[in-house]
């Protein structure tokens, strides 16, 4: 088995350095490309766990290649950009990011970014697993039911949908639209103020301060962010 | 081609009628007369009455009089025994008489009346080549000016009037030929009657008759079509057709109305393209030079170094970080100020961008506790989530640059009829009482001597974003130092309860 390791498509080399000796200090095995080609090569070779993508390359647009990548590929990609336009951030999401890091990122948001990917990637461990715990609130999903500290918390069934579909990835950006498909169907595609209020909804009755919440991230202008 | 039919225009000069008189009778005459033993007087008379006919037709009711009169006293002279006499020695001719007379009245008058419909519907058939030409030719102008002179010249030519095309600019009306001018006085009043009224208003001065007509488009009045003549225009049988050219110029100027706003909707589209990507470019090319800077301090920091050492890095690092907000403060600036700024607007609870804004800002209110109290019953509000969030993260690293470490930020809110107030507010200095009103102005600082960093960018955008919202702002005292804003409270959406098992 070859080893696992972080493939980092950037074009600055000196913001390559700067990411790879991060993560090399944290432990990780790192692999840097300049080039989308190049990049995928490296994806094709090599056992490549987690993908750190500029969005501005010379050879391509970066969210074309989430979309290519995705028909091959299922590991998780942060990208890391200069971008910081909301439509930016939604386009690169729906196309297939995870996350989505603005430049200039301080090195502890980045590693806690890479960390929150790692967690949630063996997959098949999160399947078979049914109770997730986050604060004081356990959720057992075989059995539908929700306990805030000792006492049991009442969700309406859209609330429970809700929590699911966030709980179901967690440490991912999850944009207004993927989570308005996931609860309420197609049909709902505009109505993003339904969301926004099943979100505060959920903030009230599992987050100690709604106001600063821990667990039911806001992403401005982008979807909602759900963190262990 | 020239139609021909017995309906053309009677001959009009009485020579012209009178040789047709003479020329139907003496044909009749001279063809009845080689048989005038052998035809009864009542069988000629039939050939008078063809001679009456075709007078009427050819020259008229007058002329198909005199035919009848002639016809009668040569039927009576010639053929009706005794020959060459004018005695009538029976009274059945008398009957041969009367009807050669009402033959020659009634067909006289069908054929007025006849001719008369042709020419009418020749008339309306030349106004409809007619206004169907200005209609091609208008379909092809580009500009109000062509218009006004298509129009202009195709009036002139056929209804010998003339006309100006008034063009409706607020309450005024404009002319839309650079020489002309608005019409003064009787006319000029008569002009915005028809304008505001929407109905043709006549009129005349000295020199001139005039007809104003509405130019009606889909939405409202338009402008206004003036014709003005020294000839008869007033209540003229022509009205119809005024009102039809007036309907075919209201369409043109209103097509050019939408061409112009989606010729206009296009520039701006590039134009916003354009600026949008040169921002963009700008904000990438001055993001990676700080993230290099700004991960490079970083891990000086993290090293081990002598203390001096450490701190520059460590301030290094942290310049680096207000350079990158002051520079996205500038580029957001910049998009503000660059035009209309598109609203993303939503409905949403604010307690969701406050969180936010207090997550992104992190590290800034280290030593800083926020205290977030909202109504219980707060409603959702209508706004740009990201500007917002803009808005709260100044205000909130404003409250914690100019207040002592571990004090209080507060913010609060509260609804009345209209409106929903949002206060942010610290337990630091406050803001400079005669400066309260300029605190919002680009590049304003409550103490332009102050030691701690800023350019004043922050407020004004501030400003600038709530604004855009048809909200307020404004800075004021209490312990500290106070920011309110206001958005309007608007009609939320209604939330349907969800049923209890679905």
């Amino acid at each position: 088995m070859r080893e696992p390791c972080i493939l980092v498509i950037e074009d600055e080399a000196q913001i390559r350095r700067l990411v790879r000796s991060a993560l090399e200090e944290a432990g990780h095995r790192v692999l840097e490309s300049g080039s989308l080609k190049e990049g995928m090569a490296q994806l094709h070779a090599a056992n490549v766990q987690l993908l750190i993508l500029d969005l501005g390359l010379p050879d391509g647009d970066g969210i074309a290649f989430i979309r290519e990548l995705r028909t091959q590929f299922a590991l998780p990609v942060l990208v890391l950009s200069a971008r910081t336009t909301e439509g930016e951030k939604i386009r690169a999401l729906d196309a297939g990011a995870d996350d989505y890091l603005t430049k200039p990122y301080s090195t502890g948001e980045l590693l806690a970014r890479v960390r929150a990917q790692f967690r949630r990637n063996p997959q098949e461990q999160a399947a078979t697993e049914t109770c997730t715990r986050f604060g004081d609130v356990a959720v057992d999903l075989a059995h539908r039911s929700v306990t805030r500290g000792d006492s049991t918390v009442h969700l309406t069934p859209i609330e429970y949908r809700l929590l699911c579909a966030m709980l179901a990835e967690p440490g991912k950006v999850l944009t207004y639209r993927h989570l308005l498909h996931a609860v309420w169907g197609k049909s709902y595609g505009e109505s993003n103020h339904y969301l926004r209020i099943y979100v505060s909804r959920l903030r009230q009755k599992l987050e100690r301060d709604p106001a600063q919440p821990e667990h039911f991230l806001t992403e401005t202008g982008v979807g909602y962010r759900f963190q262990i | 081609m020239k139609s021909f039919s017995c309906f053309d225009a009677p001959a009009r000069s009485l020579p012209a009628r009178l040789a047709w008189v003479l020329a139907a009778c003496g044909v009749a005459t001279l063809l009845a007369w080689p048989y005038r033993d052998l035809l009864d007087p009542a069988n000629t008379a039939m050939l008078y009455v063809l001679a009456v006919a075709v007078v009427a037709v050819r020259a008229g009711k007058g002329a198909a009089i005199a035919a009848a009169l002639l016809g009668t006293v040569l039927l009576d002279f010639f053929f009706i025994y005794p020959h060459f006499t004018f005695t009538i020695s029976d009274t059945q001719h008398l009957v041969t008489l009367a009807v050669m007379l009402a033959v020659a009245l009634l067909i006289g008058n069908l054929t007025l009346v006849l001719q008369r419909e042709m020419a009418s519907a020749q008339e309306r058939e030349r106004q409809t080549r007619a206004l169907y030409l200005l209609a091609s030719q208008l379909a092809g102008a580009a500009t109000l000016a062509q218009v006004n002179e298509l129009t202009r010249r195709f009036l002139h030519d056929t209804q010998e009037c003339d006309s100006l095309l008034l063009i409706r600019q607020g309450e005024e009306l404009l002319p839309v030929s650079k020489g002309a001018s608005t019409p003064k006085g009787k006319p000029g009043y008569a002009a915005q009657s028809a304008l505001h009224l929407g109905a043709a208003q006549a009129t005349l001065d000295d020199s001139s008759q005039w007809l104003f007509l509405p130019l009606r488009g889909s939405t409202y009045t338009r402008g206004v079509l003036a014709l003005w003549s020294s000839g008869r225009l007033l209540g003229d049988a022509r009205r119809p057709l005024f009102e039809a050219i007036a309907a075919l110029v209201a369409a043109s100027v209103e097509r050019l109305h939408f061409v112009e706003m989606a010729q206009r909707a296009q520039l701006q589209m590039t134009d916003e393209r354009l600026r949008s990507s040169i921002l963009s470019a700008l904000s990438h090319d001055i993001r990676t030079p700080l993230t290099v800077l700004y991960g490079t301090a970083e891990k000086l920091a993290q090293s081990t170094l002598p203390l001096a050492a450490h701190e520059m890095a460590e301030a290094m690092r942290q310049q680096t970080m207000r350079l990158s907000s002051v520079v996205s403060n500038l580029l957001d600036m910049a998009r503000l100020r660059a035009g209309d700024i598109k609203l993303n607007l939503e409905w949403q609870p604010v307690e969701e961008v406050i969180g936010a804004s207090i997550k992104l800002l992190g590290p800034v209110l280290a030593q800083h506790p926020v205290q977030v109290q909202l109504p219980t019953d707060m409603p959702l509000l209508r706004f740009d989530s990201v500007l917002m969030e803009r808005v709260l993260c100044n205000l909130l690293e404003n409250a914690a640059k100019y207040a002592p470490p571990g004090s209080f930020i507060r913010i609060t809110a509260r609804t009345d009829r209209k409106t929903a107030h949002l206060a942010v507010r610290n337990e630091g200095s406050q803001f400079p009482p005669d400066k309260l009103e300029m605190m919002f102005e680009l590049f304003e600082r409550g103490d332009s001597e102050s030691n701690v960093p800023g350019v004043g960018l922050g407020l004004a955008i501030c400003k600038a974003i709530v604004l855009a919202h048809g909200g307020t702002i404004h800075a004021d005292n209490d312990d500290g130092a106070c920011v309110t804003i206001t958005l309007p409270l608007g009609e939320p959406p209604l939330i349907e309860p969800e049923p209890e098992h679905a």
